[in-house]
């Protein structure tokens, strides 16, 4: 059964990324973002890993892509707005040809570790629980540090968008 | 039978993926979505790899990356709002403010 399931999810993933690559208008760029996004959250369920199956949707799908789904409505971009990009597919052919090796030499050096079984499993391995012990024992100064970053986003952006405003005033 | 290739299959289709958009397309909302997709297959392999040796780091790992790319995109969008009011277009091959030798 979970077989089919991650043959299922593995494929939409793969679709919705080349969907991101192919269209022209980023708003369905965006959504096929959103369907890939959404299949890896589902491989991460598969994976046992119950919180980043809950943090992926809600932060990933729920945040940054309603954000951006928000941010290419309210640009209002026309359709001659677009940059052309005449040789897009003879682009493509070329990174994929380049990326080719990379994926033979990791594939191979993974597939060179000893197998085991990943099926779904019973017990708390992944849980909110046991994660939160770990976070908050061992990982407390990284946690604390990102902490910061988040605080220096939100006012980095904040004065980018400020310090517009001002310029113009002054000008 | 899926095995720990077969994940590593997809995340490293995804990442491919991502690669090529970042060299192939000129808009810069693409571009941002391939890094938000490299971002998403590193954690997939990070999170295989969890579950591989049955230790939980990589997973906290993966929640560091899922915060930094929020704070990633927080700054990106108001850079890019920024951009598309002083030059309205989305192309990557205009914003060349910081090249040698360019005029202001």
């Amino acid at each position: 059964m979970s077989d089919f399931i991650f043959i299922a999810l593995s494929l939409l993933a793969i679709a919705g990324a080349v969907m991101m690559l192919v269209y022209k208008n980023p708003m369905y760029s965006a959504l096929g973002l959103l369907i890939s996004i959404l299949a890896v959250a589902g491989l991460f369920a598969l994976l046992n890993a119950v919180f980043l199956f809950m943090v992926q949707i809600i932060v990933y799908a729920g945040a940054i892509m309603t954000l951006m789904l928000f941010l290419l409505m309210f640009l209002n971009i026309k359709e001659n707005d677009l940059p052309k990009e005449p040789n897009k597919y003879l682009l493509i052919g070329i990174g994929a040809i380049i990326m080719i090796p990379f994926n033979v030499v990791i594939l191979k050096a993974v597939s060179n570790l000893p197998n085991s079984d990943m099926e779904i499993m019973e017990g708390t391995f992944g849980d909110i629980k046991p994660i939160g012990m770990q976070l908050y024992n061992d990982w407390i100064v990284p946690f604390e540090l990102i902490s910061i970053l988040l605080l220096i986003a939100l006012i980095g952006s904040i004065v980018l968008i400020k310090r517009n405003k001002i310029n113009k005033e002054n000008s | 039978m899926i095995s720990l290739t077969s994940y590593a299959f997809v995340s490293m289709i995804l990442f491919s993926i991502g690669v090529i958009g970042v060299i192939a397309r000129r808009n810069i909302f693409i571009i941002y979505m391939s890094i938000e997709l490299m971002l998403n297959a590193v954690t997939l392999f990070l999170v295989t790899f969890a579950r591989y040796h049955f230790n939980m780091d990589p997973q906290i790992i993966t929640i560091m990356v899922i915060s930094i790319a929020a704070a990633e995109a927080a700054i990106f969008f108001s850079v890019i709002i920024l951009l598309y009011r002083s030059k309205k277009s989305l192309d990557t091959d205009i914003f060349t403010t910081l090249k040698q030798g360019e005029k202001l």
